[in-house]
């Protein structure tokens, strides 16, 4: 059975929720780079929400920043600047992580200055037992901060059930990415990246309903291929950063994509790809994009000792972001994607105007070049202001691929 | 193979429409380029009328192939195909040793490079900036004040080509006037412009690697300076269809065919 | 004839006589570069990385970002910048980091052949978060292995956590650069490399602040050039003799009542790293009209010294201090003092797209500043290397437009 879940029907409950649970008095804190410490915030009674880009941002930004701000950070200024963005209490801005977003927040604080908003600073070095102790600082810092904003305190019974909670949405998360890798026509990609983005837009419990109920219908379609264990082995080589050989995969998919490149909205970009002829959401083996694979593999918080400290060290644990220190590393990790998940063509997808991605793009591409697997980059906005030309470089390199 | 008797290409571009109807010999029976109106379905409809007419093939009877800007805008078309893949196989068809195809259009410009059965394993496509199209020449031949089919043969006069470093149209706009305004002659600006333009074409073929002899498709491979500041830059000789517009057709009508 | 009336008639601006000496001393830090990279013993590091530690262990140094400044002067900007955007380097990026990668693919092709080849890569994002993807992209070219440096962001008060942070990354660097060279870092030597380094801070500082004078003794491109020895010499015995000479002039300068200008009307702020491709056009075509720069925000970052009794620990506080590394209230903080300790008339602030972390916020900031100090300021935009985003015509209508301000 094919699982279909259209994604605007998902954004459209996830929107709906996220103005029932305003209505209801919720408390909504958003935040703009992925590694967020979700569960921190939940822990002071804040519903965690990511402020998504959204297609239709005309304009608003152009007398506080210039055109060289990053699309990404221009689009969610403009959203402010024409009014929106209401359903937000606060709006969390990172530091360290590139130059745009920090320095957007500063402009952002200067044009809007009843908004509340915070900074975490991120350590941008390769992770040790110091940019660990660095970051459990700043979370006890931004604990601090939101408590003296909101006078919402810290509560440890909050903090568990937050744990418990996105634990079990992202292990189901995991275990669904891994399953598609195994058989990918078992799931829509647009399915998956939906859920993802119920899960970004709200961490709540009907979310992990959802997720659950497309997890259990999945596993058991699955069941009848291959080897549940394999599955796990599969997540859990995910999380080590160090893939195993899988075997055989399905041969009914002749055309195996990777998509790769920073903070990217895996929704749109499911639906911009679909509506490229000749494009089946099957080709999609799997994404290595922040907002997707990287939101869903970062490992469980331990409950056992600080939870900022803990809390740190999950975030930390994820996959590294363009951003920081560690590119060979990265590249590392996506030679043996490539080469053990047989991909025999990569996407690398960049947000226009971001330096991070710009600049890892040519590596990446470099990377798949030895292990001779063609690329296609695609410099992407979020209103897809260059749709035509963008569809035209996808369809083009499915036709180099065929 | 199966085939077909006849195949119809039809390349809707940002500019112009083309069309070419051939027969199982690749025999080409029918073509033609007109200037696009506002609607691609409309200009289909038109070319294909003037295939049928000229060939006598009842061509919307038969297999068609639509690519270029407005390939999913074609009534009738059985499939549409990017024009990187046509212009491969048109290429490829006329010239079988070349492995790399520049192709400048109105809106856009490619970089391909061509496997040895003429499909595209390769390719860059500029991005939103304009500089590197058609369009560019556009502008800047209005600005000099000469008709586009003026502005190559000008720049071929030129002894000392004024230097345009702007690669973005609206810069490069000012900058024109600027050397318009510091006394250069027309010649050495018209020339200005094309070297500037066939440096970012160039940048393009870097990143795809320049395999010669290097085949140049598009209307503005009509353009006379285009071609000399491309050749050098690329430091490569150019090879040019005779009618370097009708690639991307014939590339769909061989398609059709298969 | 005409030549020789010429030559007699006075500039609009004056030429340093320590000109000479700078040349000078900067050859002997490229050949010093030359000879360290033959050895093996050659880092590249960014401006603001703690160089006095490298070089308290013996290791010979070369500074890409000047080396930009030096491909931009000589109007290399677009074709190494070209090389790099072959590669697959977006135009939207960093031009110092592209003309720094064209030259790596084409040495000889760049000015000067080339940076020497380096052994080891030192970045630190204190002034910006490119430096380190602009190094890591070096280092798959060159093999080099990179030593981030990492200093977080702040906004006010370094917070203890962060001075721990930075500390450990200082203990990290001795033990990469020891291995990587293998030299040990001597406490001796670095009390000597810091107090040289300090004493050339102090002479550098005193040149900046004669500039209160008026007429003021150096215009924006002449602080641009000088300030080459204590961006890349900072901790080296000699390079205080030249800013002993440097302070001397400025100090001649002043007691003469000669100014960096002929004729000195209204005097500017200057925010920004300048467009090195057409630095001397710029200045001095506004020299001829009475503009001088007797400030700027971009020289004035090298002005902390390291000393007390912890060496290591003002190093963190100085590197992590930097105009680039606080917040946007402190940029301008930094520029109503300089404006107001300079007595200025009002500033241009240069908005280069290569330069993220320099640049956005500087549409709040002009406001903001105009608002503090009442002098007026316009943004202009374009680049400091690449000069294809440079648009000479409309820059020099809203320059003009601001000077017409004070008319």
């Amino acid at each position: 059975m094919v699982i279909r879940m259209s994604y605007s029907r998902v954004v459209e409950q996830s929107d709906q929720a996220i103005r029932e649970l305003t209505e209801a008095g919720e408390q909504i804190l958003g935040y703009i780079y992925p590694h967020f410490p979700l569960e921190i915030a939940m822990a002071h009674g804040l519903l965690p929400s990511l402020v998504r880009t959204s297609p239709s941002a005309g304009g608003g930004y152009e007398s506080s920043l210039q055109t060289f701000a990053c699309s990404l950070t221009r689009n969610i200024f403009s959203q402010r600047a024409s009014g929106h963005l209401t359903t937000f209490s606060g709006i969390v801005f990172s530091g360290n992580t590139c130059d745009s977003l920090q320095n957007v927040g500063e402009v952002w604080r200067k044009r809007f200055p009843d908004d509340k908003t915070f900074r975490l600073t991120y350590p941008a070095a390769i992770p040790s037992e110091s940019s660990v102790t660095f970051l459990a600082e700043e979370l006890r810092k931004f604990s601090v901060a939101i408590d003296s904003e909101f006078k919402m305190p810290f509560s440890e019974e909050l903090f568990k059930d937050a744990v418990a909670l996105i634990s079990e949405i992202r292990e189901s998360l995991q275990m669904l990415y891994a399953a598609r890798v195994l058989s990918p026509k078992l799931l829509e990609y647009s399915t998956l990246s939906s859920l993802i983005t119920g899960f970004l837009t709200a961490p709540t419990t009907s979310v992990l309903d959802n997720v659950l109920e497309i997890r259990s219908s999945t596993m058991e379609d699955l069941e009848m291929q291959v080897d549940r264990d394999l599955v796990s082995e599969l997540q859990n080589a995910f999380l080590r950063k160090d893939l195993m050989d899988i075997g055989k995969f399905d041969e009914s998919i002749s055309i195996r994509l990777l998509l790769v490149g920073g903070m990217i909205e895996t929704n749109a970009l499911s639906e911009f790809l679909k509506s490229v002829p000749n494009f089946s959401e099957d080709m999609i083996i799997l994404d290595l994009l922040s907002y997707g694979f990287k939101t869903a593999f970062t490992p469980s918080i331990s409950l056992v000792g600080d939870p900022f400290e803990n809390s740190a060290r999950a975030i930390l644990g994820s996959l590294g972001e363009p951003t920081q220190e560690g590119l060979s590393d990265r590249v590392r990790f996506l030679k043996e994607i490539l080469s053990k998940l047989s991909i025999n063509g990569l996407i690398i997808c960049e947000q226009s105007f971001c330096d991070p991605d710009e600049f890892e793009a040519p590596s990446l591409a470099r990377a798949a070049e030895d292990l001779q697997v063609p690329s296609v980059r695609l410099p992407i906005d979020p209103e897809l202001s260059d749709r035509v030309r963008l569809e035209g470089r996808i369809q083009t390199f499915l036709e180099t691929l065929m | 193979m199966g085939g077909h008797t006849f195949g119809i290409g039809l390349d809707i571009g940002s500019t112009t429409a083309k069309g070419v109807l051939i027969d199982e010999t690749r025999k080409i029976l029918a073509q033609h380029i007109q200037s696009m109106g506002a609607s691609a379905a409309a200009a289909g409809r038109e070319v294909l009328g003037v295939l049928t007419e000229v060939s006598g093939v009842q061509a919307s009877d038969h297999k068609i192939v639509g690519t270029g800007y407005g390939r999913a805008m074609i009534e009738k078309s059985s499939e549409n195909v990017t024009e990187i893949t046509c212009h491969s196989i048109g290429v490829n068809s006329l010239n079988p040793d070349i492995r790399m195809l520049v192709d400048v259009g109105g809106q856009d410009s490619k970089v391909i490079r061509i496997s040895s059965g003429g499909r595209p394993t390769d390719f860059e496509i500029n991005d939103k900036c304009s500089a590197g199209t058609g369009r560019f020449l556009e502008v800047m031949a209005h600005v000099l004040e000469v008709s586009i089919n003026e502005l190559g043969p000008l720049a071929l006069q030129s002894e000392s080509p004024s230097k345009i470093s702007s690669t973005c149209t609206v810069f490069a706009e000012s900058e024109v006037v600027g050397r318009i305004g510091s006394g250069d002659s027309p010649a050495d600006i018209a020339a200005g412009v094309h070297m500037a333009m066939a440096s970012k074409i160039g940048t393009l073929a870097k990143r795809v690697g320049i395999i010669k002899p290097v085949g140049l498709t598009g209307g503005v491979a009509l353009n006379p300076a285009f071609r000399h500041y491309l050749s050098e830059n690329l430091e490569a000789e150019i090879w040019i269809p005779e009618l370097p517009q009708l690639t991307g057709a014939l590339g769909a009508a061989i398609l059709a065919l298969q | 004839m005409i030549a020789v009336t010429e030559q007699k008639k006075e500039k609009a601006y004056r030429l340093l006589k320590s000109s000479a000496l700078l040349q000078q001393i900067m050859f002997r830090y490229m050949m010093e570069g030359q000879i360290a990279s033959e050895e093996g013993n050659l880092a590249w590091v960014t401006s603001g990385f703690p160089v006095e530690i490298p070089v308290a262990m013996n290791i010979g140094i070369s500074y890409p970002e000047q080396y930009g400044a030096v491909v931009g002067s000589q109007r290399m900007g677009p074709e190494l910048c070209g090389f790099a955007e072959g590669l697959g380097y977006s135009q939207e990026l960093c031009s110092y980091a592209r003309s720094s990668i064209g030259s790596v693919k084409h040495p000889d092709q760049s000015p000067l052949g080339g940076l020497p080849t380096p052994q080891a890569l030192l970045a630190c994002n204190n002034i910006c978060g490119t430096v380190l993807r602009w190094y890591d992209t070096v280092s798959e070219l060159t093999g080099a292995p990179v030593f981030l440096l990492d200093t977080p962001p702040l906004e006010g008060e370094q917070p203890e956590h962060h001075r721990d942070y930075v500390r450990k990354g200082l203990d990290k660097l001795v033990d990469f650069l020891e291995q990587v060279f293998g030299k040990p870092l001597a406490d001796e030597r670095m009390q000597e490399v810091a107090l040289y380094s300090t004493e050339a801070v102090g002479l550098w500082t005193q040149c900046l602040e004669a500039c209160k004078a008026k007429p003021s003794p150096l215009n924006c491109a002449d602080r641009f050039l000088t300030m080459a020895p204590i961006v890349s010499l900072r901790g080296t015995d000699y390079v205080k003799d030249f800013y002993v000479s440097l302070l001397a002039e400025v100090k001649e300068r002043i007691s003469n009542g000669v100014g960096a200008i002929k004729e000195e009307k209204i005097r500017l702020l200057w925010d920004n790293i300048p467009p090195w491709f057409t630095i001397f056009r710029f200045f001095n075509g506004l020299a001829k009209r009475g503009v001088v720069f007797p400030a700027d925000t971009y020289t004035h970052a090298w002005t902390g010294s390291i000393e007390g009794d912890n060496l290591f620990d003002s190093v963190v506080s100085i590197y992590s201090n930097v105009y680039l590394n606080k917040g946007l209230d402190a940029k301008i903080d930094k520029m109503c003092q300089l404006i107001q300790n300079y007595d200025l008339d009002g500033f241009i602030m240069f908005s280069v797209r290569s330069c993220k972390r320099y640049s956005l916020g500087q549409l709040v900031s002009k406001e903001l500043v105009t608002e503090r100090t009442g002098v007026p300021g316009v943004v202009i935009e374009g680049d400091m290397v690449d000069s294809r985003l440079f648009n000479e015509a409309q820059i020099q209508m809203r320059v003009d437009a601001l000077l017409e301000m004070f008319a």
